[in-house]
């Protein structure tokens, strides 16, 4: 087989996976739910009608038809926030932030409530983590996953070429060079993001105890604030084992935490 | 006789230690044999409750023992609500003994009971209802004696009386300065935690509910000695200041407190042992402190709280929202200065309120003066503002009266202070100071036009955006992850193919050998034709033609130059059978033949030739030779 024919099946391949890759892609997408436009709308009047109890109410049940989106999040943390209850307000800013996180108003509203709570900026992970977040910051899950998904087709491609192109190989070697930086850095803010869409929590009581044992009766370790956010390490019939952001790990009681991931999905 | 004898406290679903669990199996057997004698004699068992002592003093705890005797299969006994004590369970303790084939087995359930006044109460009989069976347990009569530690505070005792009562001997307030407040008025709160003649430890910060009122952060608390009815109590004193947020009636409080109380651990005498002795002595109970943390968790009586708008009627117009009462002072210095020069106006507002609501009363100065930012300073008892004012006019002869108004808490009336006017002296300036002025003048107006923005949320999206399968993540989709392979098997593909066309290319050899049985095939289809034919002399040509370049390209040698010396010679060191080498010889030594006697040679011979040229190169290719 020669050079010509190998470079003709190469792209053959390739054009294959790209449109087997874009109609999964298309399927994946899956139907638009109607039932949750309409709930959407009603708690949209019922929070322009200053009723934000109700307009929990329908937004919770736009939820609970299976579906999300990062303004029906943002729509249920300004709700809550007009009942008054910021540290839930704060729970569905972090969930909005992970499905819309270049959202401008999105975040004004949230650094506002963080200044409300007297709370700063409030992130997890080592330094290389916080450091790929803040390259990453404004990326979605999934744009992360399908960009590590392309750094490494084109990792592929420019080692095919190597093959054929042999004058070309220099040039190809600091290619592979800078893909491999790019996808190690995307690759720990993905996984930071995911750890963190998997793990993370936020305090929705006024003020949670923190204790040293998941008993009613144990010494109190220390105390958190509304909206702070932590890290769930173990989670018991009543209670969470958790780690707040300076690594202090204690167990506080179910009912004042909310989490980023749904577990009643 | 065996007796084994278990009386850790486990609490639940802790796991056993390897040890233990090694002893257990190895009397795995005994305890069988026991449970059916438990079972057996279930109707048998006996129901006691025991204390180890019957007087105590107030503060101090007494050990309960509900003991079951006859199987260690009884349940947790619910316990009652016992009028003067306040019970918490210890955990369970087992024993067995088994005499002269006898076995008997029996679970005490223990409680620490503290009493909470003084008294003889009757505790039982307990009851337990299982397994369809009722058990029944005797009384107790326990006398609760106001001395906590008897003899050695008989002194003491004489002078001061003490509290009978446990809830009076420890308790919880909540006090408020007033119960109708105005709104934005700063009230100070007291919470007092007294305790007389009792260990108390590890005192958390109390809370409190405060709907409808926002609240400081509490101090370091207060620590003295009041005699309330005769009891000297140790008092604990936490404060803070609150203001009502919303008018509205309401509730402060419950507070509550949480905190630890040390009673005297009492010493268990059951043990038989002096090496029990030793250790259950009041040496080794005084070394290690002798008490035992009992948690309490305080709870004081709510207040009723008014907070009442802010009246409507007499409100003067200087009023901004200043609550208190409050004395307000001002003064100017210096009174004579140049055009252009600063001049300080202070005012100070001091006295008793909430500071945050207090602003620097407004003044008229019209565009007269350059008047900068004020400068504040807040203290506990007073809000100090100091503005800078550059007069620009020489005619100026006064500053004009300051009025600060205020709503007195005490009257529940507006009041207003008021203050100046102040004269001053404006001097001309000099003229190279008259430039300075206005260069001054055009950069401050720079400063005057910063504009404060509001804050609040924005306001909520009208479309719901894109709405999709709830926490469906691409990372954890199983068809994108298994397209992930795909790049992978198409480059081991590409390389796999590319390595054997490059071989193909530079090994001459290895491409020889690999198209050698290609050609024979091809050449073998050939020579069939012709022995179709029956073209004898072209078919031996063929024959000899396949065979020289099959042998030539297997071992990569040049197939004109083929004999069968040579394929003797190279064939014998590769420990070719020699069956083989006698087809290849009749082969060779036929293709000779044709060409002096091909009359001689059958079709018979023929297709013997082709025969053993096939089986040779099937061989060959077969065992890789």
């Amino acid at each position: 087989m020669n050079n010509s024919k190998l470079v003709k099946l190469s792209v053959f391949c390739l054009v294959c996976l790209l449109v087997i890759f874009s109609l999964s892609s298309s399927f994946a997408q899956g139907s638009p739910a109607a039932e949750g436009r309409r709930l959407f709308y009603q708690g949209n009047s019922d929070y322009k009608e200053a009723k934000y109890e109700a307009a929990i109410d329908n937004y919770s049940k736009v939820l609970s038809l299976g579906v999300e989106s990062g303004n029906l999040y943002y729509n249920l943390g300004n709700s809550y926030f007009k009942k008054g209850e910021l540290g839930r307000a704060i729970l569905n800013y972090e969930k909005a932030l992970i499905l819309t996180p270049n959202d401008s108003d999105l975040k004004s509203n949230y650094e506002y409530v963080l200044t409300l709570l007297n709370l700063g900026p409030q992130s997890f992970g080592n330094w290389p983590e916080k450091a790929a977040n803040k390259l990453f910051q404004d990326v979605t899950v999934d744009f992360l996953t399908v960009l590590l998904s392309l750094i490494y087709i084109l990792a592929f491609i420019a080692l095919i070429s190597s093959l054929f192109f042999a004058q070309a190989k220099m040039m190809i070697k600091v290619f592979l060079m800078i893909l491999s930086v790019v996808f190690i850095v995307s690759f720990i803010s993905l996984n930071s993001k995911v750890a963190y869409l998997n793990k993370g929590a936020v305090v929705v009581s006024k003020e949670a105890l923190v204790k040293f044992e998941p008993q009613e009766e144990a010494t109190i370790y220390f105390k958190l604030t509304e909206g702070s956010k932590v890290e769930v390490l173990e989670n018991t019939e009543n209670w969470f084992k958790i780690k707040r952001l300076d690594g202090k790990i204690g167990w506080i009681d179910k009912s004042n935490l909310g989490l980023i991931l749904d577990l009643q999905k | 006789m065996v007796e084994m004898q278990d009386t850790r406290h486990k609490p639940h679903g802790t796991s056993l230690i390897p040890g233990i669990k090694t002893l257990v199996l190895s009397f795995g057997l005994v305890f069988c044999v026991l449970n059916s004698t438990h079972t057996c004699l279930a109707k048998n068992i006996n129901f006691e409750a025991t204390v180890d002592r019957n007087k105590i003093g107030l503060g101090q705890s007494l050990q309960l023992d509900l003991t079951f005797d006859g199987s260690q299969n009884m349940p947790i006994p619910e316990l009652p609500a016992i009028e003067g004590f306040q019970a918490r369970y210890l955990g369970p303790s087992t024993r067995m003994s088994i005499i002269n084939g006898q076995a008997s087995s029996s679970i005490t359930y223990v409680y620490t009971l503290l009493p909470t006044k003084v008294g003889a109460f009757k505790i039982g009989p307990f009851r337990l209802e299982y397994n369809g069976n009722t058990y029944n347990s005797n009384s107790i009569e326990i006398e609760v004696l106001a001395e906590a530690t008897q003899a050695q505070n008989q002194s003491s005792q004489e002078t001061l009386p003490q509290a009978k009562d446990l809830n009076d001997r420890i308790y919880l307030t909540l006090q408020l300065k007033k119960n109708k407040v105005y709104l934005n008025e700063v009230v100070p709160i007291t919470i007092k935690l007294y305790v007389n003649k009792l260990g108390v430890r590890d005192i958390q910060l109390p809370q409190f509910n405060h709907d409808g009122f926002s609240i400081g952060e509490f101090g370091m608390p207060r620590q003295y000695q009041e005699v309330i009815g005769g009891i000297n109590y140790e008092v604990i004193e936490f404060e803070n200041m609150i203001f009502g947020l919303r008018p509205g009636e309401f509730f402060l409080g419950p507070a509550t407190i949480q905190c630890n109380l040390m009673v005297r651990r009492q010493a268990n005498r059951q043990s038989a042992s002096s090496f029990d002795d030793l250790f259950n002595s009041d040496v080794f109970d005084n070394f290690f402190g002798g008490y035992q943390a009992y948690p309490m968790n305080l709870k004081s009586a709510n207040i009723p709280v008014t907070v009442l708008p802010l009246p409507v009627q007499d409100k003067p117009e200087s009023f901004s929202g200043a609550l208190g009462v409050f004395d307000f002072q001002a003064s100017v210095n210096p009174q004579e200065v140049k055009v252009g020069d600063p001049l300080t106006l202070k005012a100070v507002i001091s006295g008793q309120g909430n500071f945050n609501t207090v602003n620097l009363p407004n003044l008229s100065l019209g565009s007269d003066f350059k008047i900068y930012a004020p400068q504040v300073k807040q203290d506990k008892d007073a809000k100090t503002f100091e503005e800078v004012l550059i007069p620009l006019n020489v005619s100026l002869k006064e500053i004009p009266v300051m009025s600060f108004s205020f709503l007195n808490t005490q009257t529940g009336l507006y009041e207003t202070i008021t203050r100046g006017p102040f004269p001053i002296n404006i001097l001309k300036p000099d003229k190279a100071e008259e430039l300075k002025i206005t260069e001054a003048k055009l950069s401050t107006r720079a400063l005057t036009k910063e504009e404060k923005l509001g804050r609040d949320i924005i306001y909520i999206k009208d479309s719901p955006g894109e709405l999709s399968k709830k926490q469906e993540y691409l990372y954890k989709n199983k068809v994108f992850l298994g397209f992930q392979a795909i790049p992978l098997l198409f480059y081991l593909l590409i390389t796999v193919v590319y390595a054997r066309s490059r071989k193909l290319a530079n090994d001459v050899k290895y491409a020889r050998q690999l198209l050698a049985p290609r050609k024979a095939k091809a050449g073998i289809l050939r020579a069939k034709g012709l022995l179709e034919k029956g073209n004898t002399g072209e078919f031996y040509d063929t024959l000899f033609e396949v065979l020289q370049e099959y042998l030539g390209n297997r071992f990569h040698l040049s197939s004109k130059g083929i004999t069968i010396s040579i394929i003797d010679e190279q064939l014998k060191s590769r420990n070719i059978p020699e069956e083989i080498l006698v087809k290849l010889r009749s082969i060779f030594s036929e293709c000779d033949m044709v060409r002096y006697a091909a009359s001689q040679l059958t079709r018979e011979n023929m297709q013997e030739a082709l025969k053993n040229l096939e089986e040779a190169i099937d061989y060959l290719q077969r065992n890789r030779i």
